[in-house]
C-alpha cells in the first residue's frame, strides 16, 4: 500500500525514474519538468558512456592499444613529450649495456618504466628500435620516441652496431639484431611478454634479416619499416638515374648526402684504397666532382660506381651496375630485404614519406607489392609530414590531421600486436 | 603519483556530482545525500585508480578509475532497484493470521490447556 503511494508522488525525487514524472501520472508536464527529465536522462547516458569508455580503454587489449596510441601520437607529431603523457604515464629510467655479436659489440640504450611490471601481462611489451646509419643515440627525436614509448609502459631498446656507426651496412649485423632482441626478451619484467622491432632507414634490412632468422622469427610480434629500402639494386638505380619511376612516369629525385655516403661505403669495398679515397673525396659535401682526366685514371668498376653515386651517367645505369665487381654484386644481393621476406612470419608495417630525399618511397611501394603477392599480413602508409624519418616543423594543420590519423591507425595496430 | 591521486579524486567528485544530477541517489540518503554520492565517487575512483596501477600500469589507471568510479556511484541505485525488483517478482502467498482472541501474557494459562496435555 505504501509503495503505490510513493509511486504516485508527482515531484521526482532522488532515484526517481525519468518516466515517473507527471506525464506518467496523467497530468501534462510543464516545459521546466520536461527539461529536468531530459537533464536526468542525459546525465545517466553520460555516466554509462564514461563507464563504457573507461572499461574499454583499460580492460581490453585493443582498448589499451587505442589509449596508448592516443597518448603517443602527440609525442610523435610534435617531437616533444606532452604533459598528459608525463603526468599520466610511467616514470622511466635509462640504462646502457653492450652485448657481443658475430659482427662486434652491440650498443644498447634501454628506456624502461621504473615501476614493477603490472599484473596483467599484456599491459607491458617490448620494442627494439634500429635507428639507421650513424650513431643516432643522441638524436633528440629518437630519445623523444624512446621515452614516450617507455612512458606508455613499453620497454624500449635502441641498438647500434660499429658498422652502422661507420655509416656502413653489413648483412652480418643481423646477428647483432638477434642478440639485442633476445637480450630485450630477457630483461627484468619482460618474461613472457611480446616484443616487436621498429626500424628506420638503413636499419630496415637488418630488421628484415632478423625477422627471418629462425632463432627469433616466431617471437617477433611485428616489424615496422620506416623509410627503408626493399632492393639494393633498385635503390642504386634510383641513385644513378636521379629519378624515380612512379606508376610509369619518371619523377626527378635528388638523393641526400647520408645515403650517398652509406652507399659509397657499401659499393666501394672491393676497390683499391686510392680509388676509394678519391671517390669519397669527390662525393664529400662541398667538394668538386672528378675531372675527366681524374675519371680516366679510375678502373672501369670504380668509374661505374662513381657514375652511379653521382648520377652523372643516367643513361648507363644498368651497364654501370653490371660493371661492379662480383663481390659487390653479391653484397647488393645480400643486403636486399627482398631476399628474405618469404621467411618473415611477423606482420610488417611499412611507412614512408612521399618526398623522402634519402630513400625513394617507391622502395616501400615495391616492398608492399611483394608482401601482397605473398599474402603476408602488412599495412603501408605514405606520409607528407616527415623529412626522411624525422617529423618536419611547421606542418600545415590539414596535412597533420590526415597523416596523424594514418599514424594513429598504424600505432594502434602495432601496440595491439605488441600486447 | 600524488598528481594522479588528485586527478582520480577530482574525477570521482565529478562523477559523484553527475550521479546526483542523474538522480541515482537512493531515497533513504536524504540528509547530505548528495555529498555522500560525491564522496562515494571519490572513494571508488581512488580505489579504481590504484587497482588500475596494479593491474595495467599508470597509463591505464585513470581509465580504470573512471569506470570503477562510475560503477561505484551507480551501485547503490542498482542494488536498490534489484532489491525492489526481487520484492516485486518474488512469489509470496498472503497468509492472514486472525487476531488472537485472547492476548497471551506471561503467566496466562490458555483455556483447555489441560485438555491438550
Amino acid at each position: 500500500m505504501r509503495k503505490s503511494q510513493q509511486q504516485s508522488i508527482p515531484n521526482p525525487g532522488p532515484e526517481s525514474q525519468p518516466g515517473q514524472t507527471p506525464a506518467s501520472t496523467g497530468t501534462t508536464p510543464t516545459k521546466a519538468e520536461r527539461r529536468h527529465k531530459r537533464t536526468i536522462i542525459m546525465a545517466r547516458i553520460l555516466l554509462l558512456l564514461l563507464l563504457g569508455i573507461g572499461f574499454l580503454l583499460s580492460m581490453l587489449p585493443w582498448g589499451r592499444a587505442i589509449a596508448r596510441a592516443t597518448f603517443l601520437l602527440p609525442a610523435l607529431v610534435t617531437a616533444t613529450e606532452p604533459l598528459p603523457l608525463i603526468v599520466g604515464g610511467e616514470t622511466i629510467q635509462h640504462s646502457q649495456m653492450t652485448v657481443p655479436s658475430r659482427s662486434g659489440t652491440v650498443y644498447l640504450d634501454i628506456y624502461a618504466p621504473s615501476t614493477p611490471a603490472p599484473l596483467v601481462a599484456s599491459a607491458r611489451s617490448g620494442v627494439l628500435i634500429i635507428p639507421g646509419a650513424g650513431d643516432n643515440r643522441q638524436v633528440p627525436q629518437l630519445i623523444n620516441l624512446s621515452q614516450a614509448l617507455a612512458r606508455s609502459g613499453l620497454v624500449v631498446m635502441d641498438m647500434v652496431t660499429p658498422t652502422l656507426i661507420n655509416y656502413d651496412l653489413s648483412a652480418q649485423d643481423s646477428d647483432a639484431v638477434v642478440q639485442a632482441f633476445q637480450t630485450l626478451r630477457h630483461l627484468p619484467g619482460m618474461t613472457g611478454k611480446r616484443a616487436g622491432i621498429i626500424s628506420f632507414s638503413a636499419g630496415v634490412p637488418l630488421a628484415s634479416f632478423a625477422g627471418a632468422d629462425p632463432r627469433i622469427r616466431d617471437e617477433v610480434a611485428y616489424i615496422t619499416v620506416f623509410g627503408g629500402y626493399f632492393n639494393t639494386r633498385s635503390l642504386l638505380r634510383a641513385f644513378g638515374r636521379h629519378a624515380l619511376d612512379v606508376n610509369g612516369t619518371v619523377e626527378p629525385w635528388q638523393p641526400a648526402e647520408v645515403p650517398i655516403q652509406v652507399m659509397t661505403n657499401v659499393i666501394t669495398k672491393a676497390f683499391t684504397s686510392d680509388e676509394r679515397s678519391e671517390i669519397e673525396r669527390a662525393l664529400a659535401p662541398g667538394s668538386k666532382a672528378l675531372t675527366t682526366s681524374e675519371q680516366a685514371r679510375l678502373s672501369p668498376a670504380a668509374l661505374a660506381a662513381y657514375q652511379l653515386l653521382t648520377g652523372s651517367a643516367p643513361n648507363k645505369v644498368e651497364a654501370n651496375i653490371n660493371a661492379l665487381p662480383a663481390p659487390i654484386q653479391e653484397q647488393l644481393e645480400l643486403l636486399s630485404p627482398s631476399r628474405v621476406i618469404a621467411q618473415i612470419r611477423a606482420p610488417i608495417f611499412l611507412l614512408h614519406d612521399r618526398h623522402d630525399p634519402s630513400i625513394p618511397f617507391t622502395e616501400s611501394r615495391d616492398f608492399a607489392a611483394a608482401l601482397a603477392r605473398l599474402h603476408h599480413p602488412y599495412d603501408y602508409v605514405e606520409f607528407q609530414i616527415f623529412d626522411h624519418v624525422e617529423v618536419k616543423s611547421n606542418i600545415p594543420v590539414g596535412q597533420l590531421i590526415g597523416d596523424g590519423a594514418h599514424l594513429f591507425s598504424i600505432l594502434q595496430q602495432i601496440l595491439f600486436l605488441g600486447a | 603519483m600524488l598528481i594522479l591521486t588528485l586527478i582520480w579524486l577530482l574525477l570521482g567528485a565529478a562523477i559523484g556530482l553527475l550521479a546526483n544530477v542523474a538522480q541515482l541517489r537512493p531515497r533513504n540518503w536524504q540528509h547530505l545525500g548528495w555529498l555522500a554520492m560525491v564522496g562515494l565517487g571519490m572513494v571508488t575512483a581512488l580505489c579504481g585508480g590504484w587497482l588500475g596501477v596494479l593491474l595495467f600500469g599508470r597509463l591505464f589507471s585513470t581509465a580504470t578509475a573512471l569506470w570503477i568510479g562510475c560503477l561505484g556511484v551507480m551501485l547503490p541505485s542498482l542494488l536498490n532497484r534489484m532489491a525492489m525488483w526481487r520484492s516485486t517478482t518474488s512469489i509470496s502467498i498472503p497468509i492472514h493470521f486472525p487476531e488472537p482472541l485472547i492476548r497471551r501474557s506471561p503467566g496466562t494459562v490458555l483455556p483447555h490447556a489441560d485438555k491438550q496435555k
